[in-house]
């Protein structure tokens, strides 16, 4: 319950010079004699870093003493270090939440300059004070969470997200579509760049999970429905098994997709695919080379000697609009699929070293050996007197049969680094470097409401700081469900959202921001407008209360739902409901100052 | 319109050594060279890499304007031994004359 504000409180002000970042632009030590008379602070101090210890020191030190009971610090974004002062202040003893911000670096001094600055960064202080004066205490929101994690997808990230999740002691369900373990690894042989088996490395994943007595396996399993918020998701499942479904419903503390990609597959007729048998994609090729025993010194496909394969990397990939074929859904996959190249080079390089006599032409728009050992394939594959060729994405290598030569096709090409001129390489089977597609998740992100990029990929919070995790708290996201990766790189995200999501149970509760929206029951009067402009379903309920012997609707808020939006405090008639850190009020007393000539002078 | 000679390589082995797919095509032969024609020894150098066959000697009289100064073979980065590769090309050219 919010404590009632009727005093006044004593704010102090901490402004920083940011080393030069601030002071440069602004005068600081006028701002600091400006704030000084701001209504309700009772000191102001300037530090030339505020989030060094010593100015730490002096927020808890005032705070220690009783000067103030309300702190302002003025220096860079919040994101940076808002989370660093509300722990000075809880290390002083006083609630964290008695703490505004204002961000007198990225939206002043580094964007003003002179009198005007200066002027803006007292204005901005004047607001963050006037907020302070009304700011509460306020508890963290604890949600107790099930120790338990589903992860959905039984790929190689599926498999290395539940193992690591269930070393810190955390029980794991993993649920596959299929009836079987281990998605796309099964379909691979030797992995690029380094050759390891894939078989292998499947196998001492496969003997890790089979045998680990927290990780349940449910296989030929689809999920139906999933509801609940973080620490308590309920999951509804059917369950294929001898023909009948069986219903199983999974109850657990966070989720991590790991969903998967699927190999793209070219249209009828693309680069003569589906028409001509030795026209192939990579991941046929693979098939291919894993199940060869030939033992000459020439490949053999079919039963045919294979003299020279043109292979033609970007199949499906780097999809330009106006001159690739779009799908039926109007979609092109843009993206780079990022596998291709090294898994091409590395195909190659194996037919090379074990058919000398077998000829290679790489057409490529580029080579993208991104990777630590990747660019050494390109180099061996050189060594190995692979012939690359490379075409400009406006004229695609065209692949035609041929009438009086003893090749079966002929592939034409303008080949850039022969000075654009045409050539005619003739070949007996022709690769295709067919990349990554993202499955279709849809189901599954609209239950969750998870966001899906527009390459349809799934899309995590940020790319760079947060790539594991999906907006909804409690739910995480590893593999190539998210983007093309190979195989480490999918290892590399299971272990970041394993992590991630164990260091989120791991305590048995969850500490949430008290940010969320509270109902005044003097108030409120059961009109219901603020849960139909409610954005997230469940977090406002309309429940039955007895209020002097009559039954009535009153508004209630599941806290651990509510987003903080304020969408219910716009449209409450009685203005009955209002969000805790963010209210109606303190906006108004923060436009006051802002407005009010008197600070900036 | 050149239909590769997947052949070419071995072919050419009778006339030269077999350092042109050492060549990645950085024209720092063609950049150093005096004669100042376009893209020579380069260009060369690649119709062996892709065993463009018909373009050598449809082209041939290049050759000839070659004055055998080094420069080229000096200053490969990957010791294609560029010099080396144009005398065996005349070889090459040479012995095909006659024959058509």
């Amino acid at each position: 319950m919010t404590e009632k504000n009727t005093d006044n409180k004593k704010v102090g002000v901490y402004i920083c010079y940011c080393g030069g970042n601030i002071s440069d632009h602004v005068d600081v030590e006028e701002v600091k004699k400006r704030a000084e008379k701001m209504p309700n602070v009772v000191v102001a101090r300037t530090n030339m870093f505020m989030c060094s210890d010593p100015g730490q020191e002096l927020i808890i030190n005032d705070l220690k003493s009783g000067k103030i009971d309300r702190v302002v610090v003025a220096s860079c974004a919040p994101s940076l270090h808002e989370a660093t002062f509300r722990d000075a202040i809880k290390r002083a003893g006083s609630n964290p939440f008695i703490y505004e911000h204002a961000n007198i670096r990225e939206q002043v001094s580094w964007v003003h300059h002179g009198e005007p600055a200066t002027d803006k960064a007292t204005i901005l202080i004047a607001s963050a004070a006037a907020k302070a004066n009304l700011l509460t205490p306020l508890d963290p929101i604890r949600v107790e969470a099930k120790k338990h994690t589903t992860v959905i997808g039984g790929g190689i990230a599926g498999i290395k997200t539940a193992i690591d999740i269930a070393q810190t002691g955390i029980n794991v369900a993993l649920i596959e579509k299929s009836s079987l373990l281990g998605g796309q690894l099964n379909n691979l042989d030797k992995l690029a760049p380094s050759g390891e088996k894939a078989s292998e490395v499947l196998q001492e994943l496969l003997d890790q999970i089979l045998t680990h007595k927290s990780i349940t396996i449910h296989t030929d399993c689809e999920i139906e429905a999933v509801q609940g918020y973080v620490g308590n998701f309920s999951l509804s499942i059917s369950k294929k098994s001898d023909n009948k479904i069986e219903k199983l419903n999974i109850e657990t503390g966070a989720i991590v997709m790991a969903t998967g990609a699927i190999p793209y597959i070219p249209f009828d007729g693309e680069f003569g695919f589906g028409q001509h048998e030795q026209v192939i994609t990579l991941q046929n090729l693979i098939q291919i080379l894993k199940n060869n025993k030939s033992t000459g010194s020439i490949l053999e496909v079919n039963g045919k000697r294979i003299r020279n394969i043109v292979m033609i990397h970007c199949v499906g990939s780097r999809q330009i609009p106006g001159i690739h074929q779009p799908k039926e859904d109007g979609k092109l996959n843009e993206y780079c699929s990022r596998t291709c190249c090294a898994a091409m080079l590395n195909a190659s390089n194996q037919i090379k070293e074990n058919f000398p006599a077998t000829r290679i032409y790489e057409m490529y728009r580029d080579i993208r050996t991104y990777g630590r050992g990747q660019e050494e394939l390109y180099t061996q594959a050189s060594a190995n007197k692979v012939v690359f060729m490379r075409y400009e994405a406006n004229a695609q290598p065209e692949v035609s049969l041929t009438r009086d030569s003893d090749y079966p096709f002929q592939v034409k090409v303008k080949d850039s680094l022969t000075f654009n001129e045409e050539m005619d390489v003739p070949a007996d089977l022709v690769v295709l470097a067919t990349g990554i597609e993202p499955d279709d998740v849809s189901g599954l992100a609209s239950m969750m409401k998870l966001p899906i990029g527009t390459d349809k990929f799934l899309l995590e919070v940020h790319p760079k700081l947060r790539p594991v995790e999906f907006p909804i708290t409690g739910i995480f996201l590893a593999g190539t469900c998210q983007a093309p990766m190979d195989v480490g790189e999918a290892c590399n995200a299971a272990g970041a959202a394993a992590v991630k999501a164990s260091a989120l149970l791991r305590k048995g509760f969850i500490e949430l921001d008290p940010f969320v929206a509270e109902v005044n029951p003097n108030k409120c009067q059961g009109h219901g407008a603020c849960i139909e402009a409610c954005l997230k379903e469940g977090a406002l309920t309309l429940v039955e209360v007895d209020i002097d012997g009559k039954t009535v609707k009153r508004a209630q808020v599941t806290a651990a739902m509510c987003l903080g939006c304020g969408a219910c405090a716009a449209v409450c008639p009685e203005k009955a409901i209002d969000i805790n850190g963010w209210a109606l009020k303190q906006y108004e007393d923060m436009v006051d100052a802002i407005v009010s000539d008197g600070f900036a002078v | 319109m050149t239909t590769i000679n997947l052949d070419f390589a071995e072919e050419l082995k009778e006339y030269s050594d077999d350092t042109a797919l050492e060549c990645f095509n950085c024209g720092t032969c063609a950049a150093i060279c005096p004669l100042v024609h376009d893209n020579f020894p380069r260009r060369m150098i690649r119709y062996i890499q892709v065993g463009a066959r018909e373009k050598i000697l449809e082209n041939s009289d290049e050759l000839w304007r070659c004055l055998h100064c080094g420069l080229c073979t000096h200053t490969c980065p990957r010791e294609a031994d560029p010099g080396e590769i144009i005398l065996g090309l005349k070889r090459f050219v040479v012995a095909n004359w006659r024959r058509s």
